[in-house]
């Protein structure tokens, strides 16, 4: 919950920085999408998958390499 | 019943026996379209004359006359795909695409373009440029997305076979709402060139959505071009996993998975295996970010200052929302996907498919896509996504078979497997069908029936 009541600041500081404009109703549908992403965002962070080599390039019609 | 209402296979036997003729079978198609379509708005352009062209130039292939709706996500010669959006990021210009060529060399007649979810970007197709499609078991629900009016369309009976894509669950979601079957082939098994995103997408497939799975062996293998080779399914080591997220589904739906999956063990001779599979979540999410990175090619802030107003503002925000997800987050979502890849490649050691629902719930109303789950009110988007992604994330095939009704609604039960093997998916879903007695795969739609009952 804190996180979500910190997009308060995020949203409109990071589109701003980045020079992207929203009205009134995009502001409040990536708000909503901020509540919804950013805590399970949080929760990947968290996950260790340390020692985890991610496939550089991923051959995904078929089982990874063991 | 008419020809129209029969299988993809027996349309094709029926014109191929000379006992059908094509022309006809079309005609009737874009009457039946005429008819029924505007309830549905499945689909969302006709192109008579472009049709009959196609029939008077097709080869004597599998499909020969046979028509099929393709969704609005692939080019074809005469027409530029729109993606279900105002603008799409990508260039988009008419051509030939792989699924286009597939079913054009098949003899197959392209009689429309299916609606879709808005940009691919959702499960439910209520958004789309075109308006919402409707879910012919109930008008007012969701037909499930983003293949929305491929699903409606097939379960209308305006055609027996569509094609649509599939890049997080898109084939999946709406073949269970709409009560089909939908596959997803393979990572890279089925026709994707001429996509927008096909350089550089390692999510999305082109797959078929049909009334059952022989259907989608036979226009499944037409988009795969090869032969996805009939088997018999026996001694099938079904995988199911139980754990909190996986349970959280709606009781009526649990116990009609449940049932098939005791019905498929019993048709099979196979038996059932507990597994694990830890960090589902993590892994659904790892499958969002990477569509969604991947679709940021030709993002750019000028670009989102200057979108179409006629983009729904739910695309609007989602689309600059994209902006600000964290690189750090892509990276670790690469580390999930070989994660999980690792896992699920030992878990396919042990069974040979999993199962579990499609979607955890019947199809939600178009005028709030939200669901009840024992665990409380979800959007529709955010509960099946923990259903469907894993496969996109994976590569692995999966296909939605229909195995109930709950309330009128249909409910599909998702089984996927190894790599490569799509085949075995289809025979096992012919195996359940069979388990059955065909009664999930033949039922009808209301206003399907209701229209029959009147004579149309």
């Amino acid at each position: 919950m804190e996180a979500a009541n910190r997009a308060d600041d995020f949203i409109p500081a990071g589109l701003a920085s980045l020079g992207v404009e929203a009205d009134e109703i995009e502001l409040a549908v990536i708000g909503a999408a901020h509540a919804m992403f950013w805590p399970a965002i949080l929760d990947l962070f968290a996950l260790d998958v340390d020692g985890v080599v991610p496939e550089p390039r991923p051959d995904l019609s078929q089982a990874p390499p063991r | 019943m008419t020809l129209l209402d029969r299988s993809l296979r027996d349309q094709a036997a029926a014109i191929a026996a000379g006992e059908a003729d094509a022309g006809e079978l079309l005609d009737a198609t874009l009457e039946r379209i005429g008819e029924r379509n505007p309830e549905l708005n499945a689909v969302v352009e006709t192109f008579p004359e472009r049709s009959r062209e196609m029939l008077a130039a097709a080869p004597q292939g599998p499909l020969h006359g046979v028509p099929v709706v393709i969704k609005d996500e692939w080019p074809l010669p005469w027409r530029a795909q729109r993606f279900g959006a105002a603008e799409m990021l990508a260039p988009s210009a008419p051509g030939e695409s792989g699924p286009y060529r597939a079913l054009r060399d098949a003899g197959a007649t392209i009689v429309g373009i299916g609606n879709m979810h808005e940009l691919g970007s959702g499960s439910t197709g209520n958004v789309s440029f075109y308006g919402p499609a409707h879910n012919p078991w109930d008008l007012e629900r969701c037909p499930g997305g983003s293949s929305s009016g491929p699903a409606a369309a097939v379960a209308a009976r305006l055609v027996a076979g569509a094609v649509g894509a599939d890049g997080v669950g898109s084939i999946r979601y709406p073949a269970a709402y709409c009560g089909l079957t939908g596959l997803k082939p393979t990572f890279g098994r089925s026709a994707m060139d001429g996509h927008h995103m096909a350089a550089y997408s390692t999510t999305i497939v082109s797959g078929p959505l049909c009334l059952d799975a022989a259907d989608c062996r036979l226009l499944g293998s037409v988009l795969c071009g090869e032969e996805l080779a009939a088997g018999e399914a026996g001694g099938v080591r079904i995988g199911v996993i139980r754990d909190p997220v996986s349970e959280d589904v709606e009781p009526a739906v649990r116990e009609a998975c449940a049932q098939a999956i005791e019905t498929l063990r019993e048709a099979t001779g196979g038996e059932i295996v507990e597994i694990e599979l830890a960090d589902l979540e993590a892994s659904a999410l790892a499958a969002v970010l990477i569509a969604n990175t991947e679709g940021m090619n030709g993002l750019t802030p000028e670009r989102l200052n200057h979108l179409d107003p006629e983009l729904s503002p739910l695309g609007r925000g989602l689309l600059k929302y994209r902006m600000l997800l964290p690189a750090a987050a892509s990276t670790k979502a690469a580390q999930v996907r070989a994660l999980m890849r690792q896992r699920v490649a030992a878990v396919f050691e042990r069974v040979d498919v999993i199962a579990w629902p499609t979607v955890p719930a019947v199809a939600p109303p178009l005028e709030a896509p939200l669901v009840e789950l024992p665990s409380g009110t979800l959007t529709a988007d955010l509960a099946n996504v923990r259903s469907g992604a894993l496969a996109n994330l994976t590569g692995i095939p999966a296909i939605s078979v229909p195995v109930g009704l709950s309330d009128g609604l249909p409910i599909g039960l998702q089984l996927q497997a190894a790599w490569g093997r799509d085949e075995l998916l289809l025979d096992a879903a012919e195996a359940l069908e069979r388990g059955n007695d065909r009664q999930a795969v033949e039922a009808l739609p209301p206003p399907a029936q209701a229209a029959d009952a009147a004579g149309a």
